[in-house]
């Protein structure tokens, strides 16, 4: 539950990159957001709704990508992407060194401004 | 116009995390981000940790709690440094929460910093407070899915502490499987098995800490 903490973020750096360029009015915000990073888009936009009002980010709509959760067998180098379950060894090798390589991503990509 | 932005949205509470490091780098205070699930035992935990080294490190508290100020309370009790953070609803600590408190605790005396996050298994692995070490506490009652059910906070840790183990012969619980499931998510989790009520296993602990402190 700290969607409205994470909203509150995104628009502070939303506002303060309209600050120092001098842009007007925010029209939209790139998200890319990862499947393992645990936030709630549904309650992310609820917050920014709310939050946003009386900003010149007012009119903002959040377009948001998720980015599935990909894992890397250290061992064989083969990728994977692991679905509900946690994965424990490789599927291909049955390596156990294995990194999570993307799905926890929380990020601004880009701004549309006037 | 789209302006290119990138940058995390945490950031915010990462740079603030840095310069809390930064500060305890300087006071040459060691932090300990500790987490676990309510009532797995983190607050009888520390003051175990207390009674066992306070002859010979000096320590602090800050004690995280949606609301009420018992377990701050309790430590004082013992004549040790605690403040009490409460977040009034906020699932977890973060890096600005514990900045503003830092200011009522004497750093510069104080060797080992515990800082007791929320009680929930998922939200404050995400917030860093510009910690040493994070550090999990599962009471077996909880159950030996856990592991595989909040991975982050298993991945995040550098110490899995597994508490009421006297507990295990009236529970249905496999400990092993807890443990193989961790190691699996997090190859270098140093895990210790113990008992804050009957002291088994506190000796590990407490020699895993000195080796950390170099004591």
């Amino acid at each position: 539950m700290h969607e409205v903490s994470i909203a509150q973020s995104l628009l502070d750096i939303v506002l303060s990159e309209c600050k120092k360029a001098g842009y007007k009015r925010v029209n939209s915000v790139s998200l890319l957001i990862g499947e393992a990073s645990g936030v709630q888009i549904d309650s992310l936009r609820f917050a920014f709704d709310i939050i946003k009002r009386d900003t010149p980010a007012e009119g903002a709509k959040l377009l948001i990508t998720t980015s599935p959760l990909t894992g890397k067998c250290l061992d064989c180098a083969c990728l994977f992407y692991p679905r509900g379950d946690v994965v424990f060894e490789c599927p291909k090798c049955s390596g156990k060194n294995l990194r999570m390589i993307k799905g926890k991503e929380l990020d601004i990509v880009e701004i549309d401004v006037d | 116009m789209k302006v290119k932005v990138v940058s995390r949205i945490l950031q915010a509470n990462d740079r603030l995390a840095d310069e809390n490091r930064r500060l305890f780098k300087e006071k040459g205070v060691y932090v300990i981000n500790l987490m676990s699930a309510p009532g797995a035992g983190k607050t009888t935990l520390i003051v175990e940790t207390i009674k066992a080294l306070k002859d010979r490190v000096s320590i602090g508290v800050v004690e995280g709690d949606i609301v009420g100020t018992d377990d701050a309370e309790r430590i004082d009790s013992l004549g040790i440094p605690v403040v009490q953070i409460n977040t009034h609803g906020a699932c977890h600590l973060d890096a600005n929460m514990v900045r503003e408190v830092l200011d009522e605790l004497p750093l510069q005396d104080i060797r080992l910093l515990i800082v007791e996050n929320v009680g929930n298994l998922v939200c404050p692995a995400e917030f860093n407070i510009g910690e040493d070490m994070k550090v999990m506490l599962l009471s077996v009652s909880e159950g030996d899915d856990k592991p595989g059910k909040y991975p982050l906070m298993f991945q995040e840790s550098s110490a899995l502490l597994i508490n009421k183990i006297d507990l295990l012969p009236y529970l249905d619980i496999d400990i092993e499987r807890i443990k193989s499931t961790a190691r699996a998510l997090n190859p270098e989790i140093e895990i210790i098995e113990l008992s804050c009520k009957t002291g088994q296993g506190m000796d590990r602990w407490v020699t895993f800490l000195e080796e950390k402190l170099q004591i």
